[in-house]
C-alpha cells in the first residue's frame, strides 16, 4: 500500500523524514504530491534506498485559470511520475484530461456529479478519497467532508470509476498507517477493502507511469524488443 | 460493590500506542485522555464510545515523544484504532498516535510495546536549508526549529 503526502516547503516534514515515518507504519511507498508551486528538490531513489520505499515523484497541479492549468498538466506530465490535480472549480477539466492520474480532494472546495465520475472513468483519472479532514478537523466541517465522502463513494460505487484513498498530510505527524485508515474508513462507512484497493492504486499508478515512460515503451502492449537493432 | 463473577465481567484488549510531537508540546494523561474522549464521542458518538471504552492507563510523555496503554473492550479494537487515528491535536499540540500491538493484559501489553528504553535525545546545531539551526535529534530523526515552529527531518537531510 502506498500513501502521498506534501513535503517541505508545501508541508512541515522533509521527504526523508515522512518516508521513514511511512516505512515504520508499514507502506510500501510514498507518493511526495508537493503543490507545484512548492516544489521539494530530492533524490527520490536515495530517499527510497535508505529508508526501504519505494519514493515516487508526483505533483499536485494548481493554478487559478483553466488555460494555465491545462498547460501545467502538459509540462508536469513530462517530467513525473504521478500527475494529481488540486481539485476545485477545475473538477470537470480534470476528469476530461487523460493525462492527469489522479483528481485530488474533488470534494473540499468544489464538486462532482455523474457526468464528471463517468468523464474520469473513461479518461482513467482516479478520483481521490481524502480522509484529511476527516482525521483533522471537527465539527461542521467534518460533517462536511464525510458528506462529500459519501456523495463521492455513491458515485464512484454506481459508475465504477477508479479511486485512491489518502489521508493528505503535510507533515509525518499527520500519516496514518495503513490499519487505522482501513479502521477509519469502516467507521465511515466504507468497506475495508476498498480502502485498501485505493492505498494499493498508488502504486499501480506508479508502476504504470514508470513502464510508460520508459525507453523501451512505445504504447500499451507494444516495446521496443532486443532484436530492433540487427532487423535494421 | 460485591465485583462481578468472572465470566460476567467484560472482557478487554489493551492497545500499546506511540505518541509523536513536536519537542515544545506539553502533552499530560488528563488532556491525552479528555482529548481522546472527545476525538472518539466524535467519531463514533456518545453510544459508541461509551461501547468502546478508551481508558488511558499507562502513560509517558517527555521531548515530543511517548506511550500510553489504552484500553478497549475485545470486540472494538477496531473502532477503537480508528478513534486513535483521529486524535490529530491533544491540547493543541499537533500529535501523532500509532497503536503498536494488542494484548489481553495491561502486563504482557506493557512488555511488549511499552518497556523499551526511550531513545536518548540531543540538541544540538545542524546545517538545515542553507542555515545553522537548533534541532532536538533522537536517533535518526530531528526536529529542526525553524521561522514560527519545527521541521522535521532526518540525517540524511544534513548531509
Amino acid at each position: 500500500m502506498y500513501e502521498a503526502a506534501h513535503a517541505r516547503p508545501d508541508g512541515e516534514s522533509t521527504v526523508a523524514r515522512l518516508a521513514l515515518t511511512a516505512a515504520e507504519q508499514g507502506y510500501e511507498g510514498l507518493v511526495v504530491r508537493n503543490h507545484g508551486d512548492a516544489e521539494a528538490g530530492y533524490d527520490p531513489d536515495a530517499i527510497g534506498e535508505r529508508y526501504g520505499i519505494d519514493v515516487v515523484d508526483g505533483v499536485e497541479v494548481r493554478a487559478g485559470d483553466r488555460s494555465r492549468l491545462a498547460g501545467l498538466i502538459g509540462s508536469h506530465r513530462e517530467r513525473r511520475t504521478v500527475v494529481c490535480v488540486h481539485g476545485g472549480p477545475h473538477n470537470r477539466l480534470v476528469c476530461e484530461d487523460e493525462r492527469v492520474d489522479v483528481l485530488a480532494h474533488p470534494m473540499r472546495d468544489g464538486d462532482v456529479n455523474h457526468v464528471l465520475v463517468r468523464a474520469a472513468r473513461e479518461n482513467g483519472v482516479r478520483v481521490e478519497f481524502d480522509f484529511g479532514r476527516v482525521l483533522r478537523t471537527v465539527g461542521g466541517e467534518r460533517v462536511q467532508a464525510l458528506r462529500g465522502l459519501r456523495k463521492l463513494r455513491e458515485l464512484v460505487g454506481k459508475y465504477e470509476a477508479p479511486y485512491v484513498v489518502s489521508a493528505d498530510a503535510t507533515d509525518h505527524l499527520q500519516l496514518r498507517a495503513p490499519r487505522e485508515l482501513l479502521a477509519v474508513g469502516e467507521s465511515i462507512g466504507f468497506d475495508r477493502e476498498a480502502v485498501r484497493a485505493g492505498l494499493a492504486e498508488w502504486g499501480r499508478i506508479a508502476e504504470r507511469n514508470r513502464e510508460r515512460r520508459a525507453d523501451s515503451f512505445i504504447e500499451p502492449g507494444v516495446r521496443r524488443g532486443r532484436y530492433e537493432e540487427v532487423d535494421r | 460493590m460485591k465485583h462481578l463473577p468472572k465470566h460476567l465481567r467484560p472482557r478487554w484488549r489493551y492497545l500499546g500506542v506511540g505518541i509523536e510531537s513536536w519537542p515544545d508540546a506539553d502533552v499530560d494523561r488528563a488532556a491525552f485522555q479528555r482529548d481522546l474522549w472527545y476525538a472518539a464521542g466524535n467519531l463514533l458518538g456518545d453510544p459508541g464510545s461509551a461501547d468502546v471504552d478508551l481508558t488511558v492507563y499507562g502513560f509517558r510523555f517527555e521531548d515530543g515523544r511517548g506511550d500510553a496503554v489504552v484500553r478497549v473492550r475485545r470486540r472494538e479494537v477496531e473502532r477503537g484504532r480508528a478513534a486513535l487515528a483521529c486524535l490529530s491535536e491533544v491540547g493543541g499540540a499537533p500529535v501523532r498516535v500509532t497503536v503498536r500491538g494488542t494484548a489481553g493484559t495491561v502486563r504482557a501489553c506493557e512488555e511488549r510495546y511499552i518497556r523499551r528504553p526511550p531513545e536518548p535525545t540531543d540538541e544540538r546545531t545542524v546545517a538545515f536549508e542553507d542555515a545553522d539551526r537548533d534541532a532536538v535529534v533522537r536517533g535518526s530523526r530531528a526536529d529542526v526549529r525553524v521561522d514560527g515552529g519545527f521541521a522535521g527531518a532526518t540525517d540524511y537531510d544534513f548531509e
